[in-house]
């Protein structure tokens, strides 16, 4: 079995834990516990017939120009950059985060996340994703277990690439 | 040697480059969790991946990992070198300080939403308020429309009942005219006080301060409900004290229409005895004089109960009150609104069957100079004759247009009157006038639109007073009306000397 090592990075607040623990434990909670430091979850998928063990890193949020420790990123294999659909400034300087993350982790490709859909309808949706300049990936909702799966399986088809 | 608390929260291992464990040593933190030959992965399965990754000879750290052991979960700080046989790992139990982090973290963040949440709310109210203004104006709208609609019906009403009043009729036809009249002004104080207290609620209501002569003031509303009142065993006085100022800054028709409430107000309530105003210094520093107006009677009295209530709006003491002497119950609330307008107060004493003091407290600005007062000698208005006047009237309404041709009729005015804008255009433009009076909403042309086109007129009637005859009476109304050309206005409704006393006061 391979092991991959993928980052989740972005503001705080936005839901990276929830989809992790979506992910990993089919759970939800509507408390907003902030994460200090990195908590490390991991779970086996399967992917075009492999087994591949996803050692999912979940970095603290970050505030404003705040940068993610490089030293995180050693050894990684992809990276999910979330952000919160309903709060504009979490996606407000995207190109620069992806841009940033990049560098930091010699990555090629960063899947790009936009969660929370539950909060938003159809119109509010289609403004949001209207007004960000670069291409999102996946629209999920840890809430309601929306995509969710879908997302760690794009991000595990980026750590085989 | 490293001492016991510092064991505690070190531990340093050696691994081979695939993270099997090699050596232990030195410290004790988290012991159990590692083994000889076993993989360090199973505790530090963060490790995966990483010590692979490591580049030779470089130090490199990983902070805040979360490390399990005894089933308890530490934040440690790992520190690893990596030569090229194995790899050097230096864990650091750092919980303590991790956790100051994480509180002072989740407090930052909670905050954030607290104030993220605290700007929505804010948006919301203030579409709360918007919605509530603009409700607001609707009201004020409506008002000053009802108000409109109600002037002029009511003008009607006092207008003809004056002119039953003065006709040879029976008593019992002369006692109907009377409480006709009587109804029509109580109706008429009504729709005031509405209007005066929708535009203070609205915040449009502004006083308009000058020098006015508070003695004339005050005498003259002992002097107008002298004369109103009928009732021989109730005598009025006014008791105005020396070092009172004559002159002073003020609103002077809101400073009367508060002695004139409270004037009003004790003798509808006093059967027999005295009501009294009496003025006086209470004291004085270099900018205000602060006076004190007292209003007593010896009339029916209130309740301590019921003085706590008489300024809340549509309060009467009782339910009688209103059949009798009519009126909403604003009058005490607005009086108690205009006096905050002017940074005074009210308050009142009162003994049941023995009668009520009201005290009113003002500041009032000084007059310091003479410049001061040379706008303010009040205009005496010259009973000049106006007999054989040439005067126009243009009003698309037969019924109140009879009201002003009965008023002109004993004055022997030449009078011409026309019935809408249009024709009043045609008179203007071939006839000459002494003085134009205009409704304001007339077919064709209105009366905003005429007064604006003086220049096109007869030459001689573009310097003429037009005066304009209307139920807009709203102060900004006024301004209005005035800054596009007319001389004054007349508001409805009007009886017949106050008719007479604008148009006496625009020729003089």
């Amino acid at each position: 079995m391979i092991a991959k090592k993928v980052l989740l990075v972005g503001n705080f607040g936005v839901g990276k834990t929830s989809l992790i623990r979506r992910f990993v434990q089919n759970k939800f909670s509507e408390d907003y516990i902030s994460t200090i430091g990195v908590r490390v979850s991991s779970k086996v998928v399967e992917f075009e017939n492999n087994e591949v063990k996803l050692l999912i890193w979940d970095v603290a949020g970050t505030s404003g120009d705040e940068k993610i420790p490089k030293a995180y990123f050693l050894g990684a294999s992809a990276a999910m950059f979330v952000f919160d659909l309903s709060r504009s400034e979490t996606y407000l300087t995207i190109e620069n985060y992806i841009e940033s993350i990049k560098d930091l982790s010699g990555l090629k490709e960063v899947t790009i996340v936009g969660n929370k859909r539950d909060l938003l309808t159809k119109e509010e949706l289609k403004t949001v994703t209207d007004s960000i300049s670069v291409k999102i990936n996946i629209i999920t909702s840890a809430k309601e277990d929306a995509n969710v799966e879908d997302a760690f399986l794009k991000l595990a088809s980026q750590a085989l690439k | 040697m490293i001492p016991a608390k510092v064991e505690d929260v070190f531990i340093e291992i050696t691994t081979n480059l695939k993270g099997v464990i090699l050596k232990i040593s030195p410290g004790t933190f988290a012991k159990n969790n590692f083994k000889l030959q076993t993989s360090i992965y199973k505790s530090c399965d963060f490790l995966e991946g990483v010590l692979e990754a490591l580049e030779v000879s470089k130090k490199f750290l990983l902070e805040g990992m979360i490390l399990v052991s005894n089933k308890k979960e530490y934040y440690v700080d790992i520190e690893m070198c990596k030569c090229d046989i194995n790899v050097i790992i230096l864990i650091h139990d750092r919980t303590k300080v991790y956790k100051f982090i994480s509180q002072l973290n989740q407090n930052r963040n909670d905050l954030f939403f607290v104030k993220r949440e605290l700007a929505e709310k804010n948006k919301e109210l203030a579409n709360l308020r918007k919605i509530a203004d603009k409700a607001n104006e609707e009201k004020s709208r409506f008002l000053a429309m009802m108000s409109h609609e109600i002037r002029n019906p009511l003008n009607v009403i006092l207008g003809y009942s004056a002119m039953i009043s003065e006709e040879q009729v029976n008593n019992t036809v002369k006692e109907y005219s009377k409480l006709l009249l009587r109804s029509g002004n109580n109706l008429k104080v009504i729709v005031n006080d509405i209007l005066d207290l929708s535009r203070i609620e609205a915040g449009k209501f502004k006083l308009l301060e000058s020098a006015v002569n508070l003695k004339e003031i005050s005498e003259n509303s002992i002097r107008n409900y002298t004369h109103q009142n009928k009732n021989s065993e109730v005598t009025l006085a006014l008791e105005f004290a020396d070092n009172v100022p004559t002159f002073v800054f003020a609103d002077g028709v809101r400073i009367n229409q508060v002695l004139s409430n409270l004037l009003s107000n004790a003798l509808k309530f006093t059967q027999k005895g005295l009501v009294s105003l009496k003025v006086k210094k209470i004291s004085e520093d270099e900018k205000f004089v602060h006076l004190s107006f007292l209003i007593s009677d010896s009339g029916r009295g209130m309740t301590k109960e019921q003085t706590t209530t008489i300024f809340e709006e549509y309060e009467q003491n009782k339910q009688s009150d209103y059949r009798f002497f009519g009126g909403a119950g604003l009058g005490l609330s607005i009086v108690k609104r205009l006096l905050k307008e002017m940074n005074g107060k009210i308050s009142v004493e009162s003994v049941l069957k023995k009668g009520t003091i009201f005290k009113v407290d003002i500041p009032f600005i000084k007059i310091k100079s003479k410049t001061d007062l040379a706008f303010t000698t009040e205009k005496k208005v010259l009973a000049k004759s106006l007999k054989g006047m040439r005067i126009l009237v243009a009003d698309d309404d037969g019924l109140n247009q009879t009201i002003v041709a009965h008023i002109f009729k004993k004055e022997h005015v030449i009078l011409t009157q026309v019935k809408d804008g249009l024709e009043a255009f045609n008179a203007l433009e071939t006839r000459v006038f002494d003085i134009v009076i205009l409704d304001i909403y007339m077919p064709n042309i209105t009366g905003e639109q005429l007064v604006q086109q003086k220049h096109n007129y007869k030459k001689k009637n573009s310097t003429i007073p037009f005066l304009a005859l209307t139920a807009n009476t709203a102060p900004e109304d006024l301004i209005r009306y005035k800054s596009i050309g007319f001389k004054d206005v007349i508001g409805k409704p009007y009886t017949a000397s106050e008719f007479l006393n604008k148009i006496h006061l625009v020729l003089d």
